[in-house]
């Protein structure tokens, strides 16, 4: 049986589509069987990150309520044999499935591929509950911002009281001059804001905007600095052991804070 | 609450053995003790006392039904808002007080003051 895995935030915008697609590529890469899977049903992005829009037929809605087979709705990346997306139906909505069918999915999903990506819809609703029905293990992508990080920890919350158990966090969108200036929180501040361990740090990278509009994730660039740690948390994933890149640590954001309300 | 016409000191105290996340609450007719911390965005009301064995960042409400003599204890009390029976108090805007020891936040002439733990005794 493989493994499923929920890739989620609560905020919006903060990187759970880019991560899944990233990840999942990454995982593919290192030759790994995986499936993704677009929860974010009358919002669906990810085909378009992988750049297989054009290849939808059937979705999982369709799949949910028996209009196609598994097999049929899956489509095949353009780069691996062995990377799938199940897309989302985008003329629908979230009530559109249930959690015990999501849960039923994935299961089915899980017998043939050894990793299975949900890409979670932004908020705690419907859509959120349908994501992570039949996971077993979560990430929970943040961006070093104040509010992502409380939206973060509103969400490991939620994710506990389902018994998905140990979710990892994810930085993204870290940028190493303004940490050093004090200006951002670094890991070590969120680390222990929310009291989880952080798989790994994404920095900011332009790069990213290119590759998410030609449909190629940035793990296939070699000299795509967020591509790079998308792949070093790939591995982390797949259960190997890969030290941590010290992207920046400043004077810390949280002394900077204390320094300016004269504290310290 | 629906025991509040019993004294809180009638219904004991629950223990909450974790941490309390964002948008995670708590509520019981007499004292709640937390070991573990209370982020931001959490919750907890209590007929009697509230004892938090860590952080205390989130909202707390203590002797809800009117309780005067209810107190809020914190390893480290840093909270968004602070409730003792009917007084309402917040940290001051702008500032944000890191104490480094226990403290113990109570009703005296008529107001919440927040004193370090232990010493609250003498005075
Ligand atoms: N490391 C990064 N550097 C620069 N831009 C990034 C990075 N990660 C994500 N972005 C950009 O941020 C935007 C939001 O990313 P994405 O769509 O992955 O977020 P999301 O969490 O899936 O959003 P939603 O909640 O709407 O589903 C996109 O425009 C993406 O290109
Ligand atoms: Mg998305």
């Amino acid at each position: 049986m493989g493994e499923v895995i929920v890739i989620t935030s609560g905020k919006g915008g903060v990187g759970k589509t880019t991560t899944t697609a990233n990840l999942g590529t990454a995982m593919a890469l290192m030759g790994h069987k995986v499936v993704l899977v677009d929860t974010d049903i009358g919002l669906r992005n990810l085909d378009v990150v992988m750049g297989l829009e054009n290849r939808i037929v059937y979705d999982l809605v369709d799949v949910v309520h028996g209009r196609c087979r598994l097999k049929q709705a899956l489509i095949k990346d353009k780069r691996f044999d062995d990377l799938y997306l199940l897309p989302a139906a985008q003329t629908k909505d979230k009530t559109a499935v249930t959690p015990p069918q999501m849960a039923e999915l994935c299961q089915e999903l899980a017998t043939e591929h050894e990793f299975v990506l949900i890409d979670c819809p932004a908020g705690i609703e419907q859509g959120f509950k349908n994501a992570i029905a039949g996971a077993e293990k979560a990430v929970v992508v943040t961006t070093p911002e104040v509010a992502a990080v409380r939206d973060a920890d509103r969400v490991i919350g939620l994710l506990e009281a389902a018994e998905v158990s140990n979710p990892g966090i994810i930085i993204n969108r870290l940028r190493s001059q303004m940490v050093k200036k004090g200006d951002m929180m670094d890991m070590e501040d969120i680390m222990d804001i929310l009291a989880v361990e952080v798989m790994g740090v994404v920095p900011e990278d332009e790069y990213i905007i290119v590759s998410t509009n030609r449909g190629e994730p940035a793990v296939l660039d070699r000299n795509s600095r967020a591509g790079q740690a998308f792949y070093r948390i790939a591995r982390r994933l797949a259960g190997e052991s890969v030290p941590m890149v010290e992207l920046a640590s400043g004077n810390g954001f949280m002394g900077r804070l204390r320094r300016l309300i004269g504290l310290s | 609450m629906d025991a509040l016409n019993s004294s809180p000191e009638d219904m004991g105290a629950v223990l909450v053995e974790r941490t309390l996340r964002s948008g995670q609450s708590v509520s019981y007719a007499g004292h709640v003790v937390v070991l573990g911390d209370v982020h931001p965005g959490a919750e907890i009301v209590a007929g009697g006392n509230i004892l938090v064995l860590g952080t205390l960042q989130g909202t707390v409400h203590a002797g809800v039904g009117g309780n005067e003599a209810a107190v809020v204890v914190a390893f480290r009390l840093r909270p968004s808002q602070l409730r003792i029976a009917h007084h309402i108090t917040r940290p001051p805007d702008g500032q944000e007080f890191v104490p480094e020891e226990p403290e113990i936040a109570r009703v005296k002439n008529g107001m919440v003051i927040i004193e370090k733990f232990g010493q609250h005794r003498e005075g």
